[in-house]
């Protein structure tokens, strides 16, 4: 075919995929420069009965009981309708996001791809070419976003043994020079696609490949140009080792209202101002249970074999990334009683979350700095020397829902 | 002496952080090498990306053991933490989008 054609072809598939293409959402205003703010009205029970969970405090600071909330914000129908700063925090400071970061990580490969500089389905290999032949190139661009690499991780926190720790060595140990070398000359433990395995070096890896898949057509702040900027997180930091890969599973700093901003994008179905920033369909495959977690709650309980660390049971569901309040299992309930079904979270280390929730057009931050002596995994009602161990995120949603109303 | 003192300590701190458990993979990292590494970063992120003051600072980066101690020089924006002299470990500012890294 000569290649006048070809464009003439091109140009009919995009008008004609264009024409089908899901429309982004309208809005009275876009947020990008800042929110606007309504306030809440004839709602001070509502408020207080908000405050007296999220903003209690035991004991003093210094000894870090109990829950210790930095920030809440509430968004509605596009508005700021309560906002709140603690512990001498205010709007302008950027607080750490740990794990947070990981859904803007999975994000940024969502924007690679509405830009055609990858594929879901590609070899990580394609982007971090140092691994061509080195036995990881089975892994997907999908692979790291499910959390489904396969490779040996063990995400143990400051609760644990620091030598076994994988997340704790990458960050600070013997892996923090060359992150995601560290993660990648890791065991393959599982065929990858197989196993659900939490990691926040899978994220790291994730992060890597949209840096490795933008950078080359649109440059080295690719994440900003494409993304931060565009809807208003311009003062995002996004931090990279020694070598310059971006860490991406929990070193991102943004403000409350700009964490805001990338939970109103998802509410948006990843539309920003008219422009379609996300794929169509990437929000739904996002806030959708994928394989790898299937697979990992159909062989819960793990049995201990010799030399193989055993998986924990998740117990909330994944998509890309991002936190669902869908039951885990057949029997097992859902993880947020008091959150709406369709209500998605991105979840990070000491208690931030964004939380979207689209039945009630509404976003809610929380920043916070929750550190009890708690064991990993504790249950959401558990509770140390009487003191809360987890703040429960669906709690919050559903006293803001009330708020807000 | 100093050499005699760094290997008494390793061997504390080795022997208390062994781990046994065959489940796991264990990393050879040293406890005092990551209590300097995270003091240095959590400081530097703490001072010049979330830009809190320097009360809050000192206890938001405060970890158990309570072994590292640290020191930034603002205009350079760079710390430095050290435990037990031997110690040592730095982070600098990037820049305002890249934040700070270990180095």
């Amino acid at each position: 075919m000569k290649p006048a054609l070809i464009a003439v072809a091109l140009s009919l598939a995009v008008v004609a995929s264009s024409a089908f293409a899901a429309p982004c959402p309208t809005r009275a205003s876009w947020p990008t420069t800042d929110w606007p703010a309504t306030g809440t009205t004839n709602r001070s029970t509502q408020v207080k009965a908000l405050e007296d969970y999220a903003f209690r405090t035991i004991g003093t600071d210094a000894e870090r009981n109990g829950i210790r909330t930095d920030s809440v914000i509430i968004i509605k129908g596009g508005n700021i309708v309560y906002e709140r700063y603690a512990r001498g925090w205010a709007a302008s400071n950027r607080h750490i996001s740990w794990s947070v970061a990981k859904s803007i990580s999975s994000t940024l490969i969502g924007v690679a791809l509405q830009k055609g500089a990858l594929k879901l389905e590609d070899s990580i290999c394609k982007y971090l070419t140092r691994y061509e032949g080195k036995g990881v190139c089975d892994i997907t661009v999908k692979d790291t976003i499910t959390f489904g690499m396969g490779l040996q991780w063990q995400e143990e926190y400051e609760n644990s043994g620091y030598q076994g720790s994988s997340v704790i060595s990458m960050l600070l140990g013997v892996g923090h020079v060359d992150q995601a070398d560290f993660v990648l000359t890791q065991r393959q433990s599982y065929k990858p696609g197989s196993q659900f395995i939490y990691s926040t070096g899978y994220a790291t890896v994730t992060a890597a490949v949209a840096k490795a898949a933008l950078a080359p057509a649109f440059g080295k702040d690719a994440f900003w140009s494409l993304l931060f900027d565009k809807i208003g997180m311009s003062r995002t930091v996004f931090e990279e080792d020694v070598k310059g890969t971006p860490l991406g599973g929990s070193y991102v700093y943004a403000t409350p209202r700009a964490y805001a901003k990338l939970g109103y994008l998802y509410l948006n179905d990843g539309c920003w101002a008219g422009e379609r920033l996300l794929p169509e369909g990437w929000v739904t495959a996002a806030t959708t249970i994928n394989d790898a977690f299937k697979a990992n709650r159909g062989s819960c309980p793990y049995a201990a074999v010799e030399g193989t660390y055993v998986l924990p049971c998740e117990d909330t569901p994944s998509g890309y990334m991002w936190w669902l309040n869908k039951s885990p299992a057949s029997g097992v309930a859902k993880p947020y009683p008091d959150m709406p079904d369709d209500g998605y979270t991105a979840i990070g280390h000491w208690g931030q979350y964004v939380a979207v929730v689209p039945s009630e057009d509404l976003v809610v931050v929380r920043t916070g700095d929750d550190r009890n002596d708690c064991p990993a995994g504790a249950a959401a009602d558990q509770t140390v020397n009487g003191v809360p161990c987890n703040f429960d995120i669906g709690k919050l949603v559903g006293l803001a829902i009330q708020v807000a109303k | 002496m100093k050499m005699l003192i760094r290997s008494v300590m390793v061997a504390v701190v080795f022997s208390s952080c062994a781990v046994d458990d065959p489940k796991f993979k264990t990393f050879a990292n040293n406890d005092l090498q990551l209590a300097v590494g995270n003091a240095a970063k959590m400081e530097c992120t703490c001072k010049f990306v979330m830009e809190m003051d320097d009360a809050f600072c000192t206890a938001w980066v405060k970890a158990s053991p309570d072994v590292a101690r640290f020191s930034y020089d603002a205009k350079a924006k760079t710390v430095e933490a050290s435990a037990f002299v031997s110690w040592v470990a730095h982070a600098h500012w990037v820049d305002d989008k890249r934040g700070c890294v270990l180095e």
